[in-house]
């Protein structure tokens, strides 16, 4: 379980890094087209680069967020019930969770084929939509083994990976 | 089973799934998902979330909300932050109560920076709280102050308030953005204004601060001329049609990170540390949007809102009316549920109404987004609230929300003067963007 942590961890720490690569791509680019498009010459795609990228920093942040308990939550009950029950909710949430990424993952890679198969490509830069849509996928995917991983780290160690200070690097 | 049952029992397992603190995006998830499914068939499910996961995760006008986030992640990095509130405490700091305004003041000032309400009761509170101890400043005021200063952020533009709420209802983010302008500006003034008025009553509340020389006054002026040219900048190039929101919010970021490396008070780790907190508070916020994407439909098709919409018709109460039960019902839920996941749970049923009566939608936008910010302070969950104890441990959390209060009461005094003015509303949206 422990080896488990430590390789997910890597994973998350990696997509995060780059979806955070991708947050700095879409200030340079929009920065680059701004400023050449006050001298009579704009970035040709920059708004394919920039929504493509956009997806790459959405779902690349998405298994940290869970990892460092992003999600937004009512706790006004927590205080009220006993532990056994607040720990059975947060696992019962983090499989809910997993369920929804592989669900997602999955709805994803099906309309990819969709797009494959009609050559579904961005308007000006002709990158084809089934890449981004696979990258989507497969950080659902990683989300979703994150939220497995730390509903079996809650149910078998009771460890919460989201109260621990550390990160993922 | 009916459309409408189906959509009553399936709000009531999302409000069951909240109350057993089911993570927000995760239940609006699988009620939305699990009713279209039953309504309309698994294809149509299956389908929806597909397209509209793709779909909102590629939204070019969403690509605001990153770049706005790390914007403001990036200047409290920098300390650009404390440069406003040192040239507001410099200026106003030596009479009664100044200290106060000088957070309100840089609340606001950094509001314009970076759209967050929790990002600037939190970076103030660190810069102002320990000062204003310093110089005797009673808790229930220096608390309160930060945590209702924070919520400015939610209203003075850029807003991501304002951007869910665009994206939600369709509206123009640049029209949303304007309107809020002078809202946000008469809430700070009437924040000031209070605060005079309270230390005037209870001279103890607010001790005056040190004098400072004119050297001095000059010298923070100076040192806040970069935050200030940067939010010109950004906000007054929307508004002067030289850029897109997006397109300002990338500027914004670009700039206070040159800024952070001219100035040599940002380091690399401290921009990867910016870079992920960005990612991760937009992970948090796309989530949710997508979830809503796939319960409003669930709504929708259940007839809900139009099941609303003919109850509030049926009590006759007129346009005015129906707006102040609506803005009622923002109020008591902002006391149980966090501001964002109440607007996105509640936009679907109630801006058809809002849009059958005739109100118009920009203005509804302050309304709503003004009401959200008295969420923020509302005892249970007042997230500012919270956030101000997190800097101020030693402040016991029912002083703050005493001293929550006036500022509170305040509040509901500007949502009275807008719902009586909407011109203070209007006006720039209609006069600078025809």
């Amino acid at each position: 379980m422990h080896r488990a942590r430590r390789i997910a961890d890597r994973l998350i720490g990696l997509s995060a890094a780059i979806g955070v690569i991708g947050i700095f791509v879409e200030v340079a680019v929009i920065l680059v087209d701004v400023i050449g498009r006050a001298f009579g010459s704009p970035l040709f795609g920059s708004q394919d680069i920039i929504t493509m990228t956009m997806v790459i920093v959405v779902f690349g942040g998405m298994a940290l967020c869970d990892r460092m308990g992003g999600h937004i939550g009512v706790d006004l009950a927590e205080r009220h019930l006993p532990w056994v029950v607040n720990r059975a909710i947060d696992v019962a949430a983090a499989v809910l969770g997993a369920v929804i990424f592989v669900f997602i993952a999955w709805a994803v890679w099906e309309s990819s084929k969709l797009s494959q198969m009609l050559n579904l490509s961005t308007n000006l830069l002709r990158m084809p939509k089934a890449w981004f849509q696979w990258a989507l996928a497969g950080l659902a995917l990683l989300t979703a083994a994150g939220l497995l991983l730390r509903a079996a780290e809650m149910l078998l160690l009771g460890r919460d990976v989201r109260v621990e200070r550390e990160p993922p690097r | 089973m009916s459309g409408e049952a189906t959509g009553g029992l399936g709000v009531l397992v999302l409000l069951l799934l909240l109350a057993l603190r089911v993570p927000v995006a995760f239940a609006m998830f699988l009620v939305g998902f699990v009713g279209i499914w039953l309504l309309n068939g698994w294809n149509a499910a299956m389908g929806l979330l597909a397209s509209e996961t793709f779909t909102l995760a590629s939204s070019p006008e969403l690509v605001v909300v990153p770049l706005f986030i790390l914007m403001g992640n990036v200047a409290g990095s920098t300390g650009m932050s404390r440069q406003l509130y040192d040239a507001a405490y410099a200026i106003i700091g030596q009479i009664r109560g100044g200290l106060a305004a000088a957070t309100v003041i840089g609340c606001g000032g950094f509001a314009a920076l970076s759209g967050s309400s929790v990002a600037s009761a939190l970076t103030m509170g660190k810069v102002s709280l320990v000062e204003m101890e310093r110089f005797n400043y009673d808790p229930r005021l220096s608390t309160g102050v930060v945590a209702a200063g924070g919520t400015l952020g939610i209203l003075i533009p850029p807003s991501t308030g304002f951007v869910i709420y665009a994206i939600l209802t369709e509206q123009s983010i640049g029209r949303l953005f304007l309107a809020g302008v002078i809202p946000g500006l008469l809430l700070l003034a009437l924040f000031v204004l209070l605060i005079w008025g309270l230390c005037w009553l209870r001279p103890a509340y607010g001790p005056p601060g040190p004098r400072t020389s004119l050297a001095r006054k000059a010298r923070a002026v100076v040192g806040a001329a970069p935050i200030v040219a940067v939010i010109l900048l950004t906000i007054g190039g929307i508004y002067g049609g030289f850029f897109s929101p997006v397109e300002a919010a990338a500027v914004g970021a670009g700039l206070v990170i040159l800024y952070g490396i001219l100035a040599r008070t940002l380091t690399l780790a401290a921009l990867r540390e910016a870079g992920r907190d960005s990612v991760v508070t937009t992970a948090t916020v796309m989530l949710i949007l997508i979830a809503a994407h796939l319960i409003n439909p669930f709504l929708a098709l259940s007839h809900i809102p139009s099941a609303v919409g003919d109850a509030l018709a049926a009590l006759n109460l007129g346009r005015l009316g129906t707006l102040a039960v609506i803005l009622a019902v923002y109020m008591v839920l902002g006391c149980f549920l966090e501001g964002f996941a109440m607007l996105v749970l509640t936009l679907p049923i109630f801006f058809p109404v809002v849009l059958e009566l005739g109100i118009d939608p920009i203005w509804f936008g302050v309304l709503v987004v003004l009401t959200l910010e008295m969420g923020l302070i509302s005892p249970p969950v007042g997230l500012n609230v919270f956030i101000v104890k997190s800097v101020a441990p030693q402040v016991p959390l029912g002083q703050i929300f005493r001293g929550v209060l006036p500022f509170w009461l305040t509040m509901l005094v500007a949502l009275a003067i807008l719902v009586a003015f909407p011109q203070l509303s209007l006006f720039l949206p209609n006069t600078m963007i025809n």
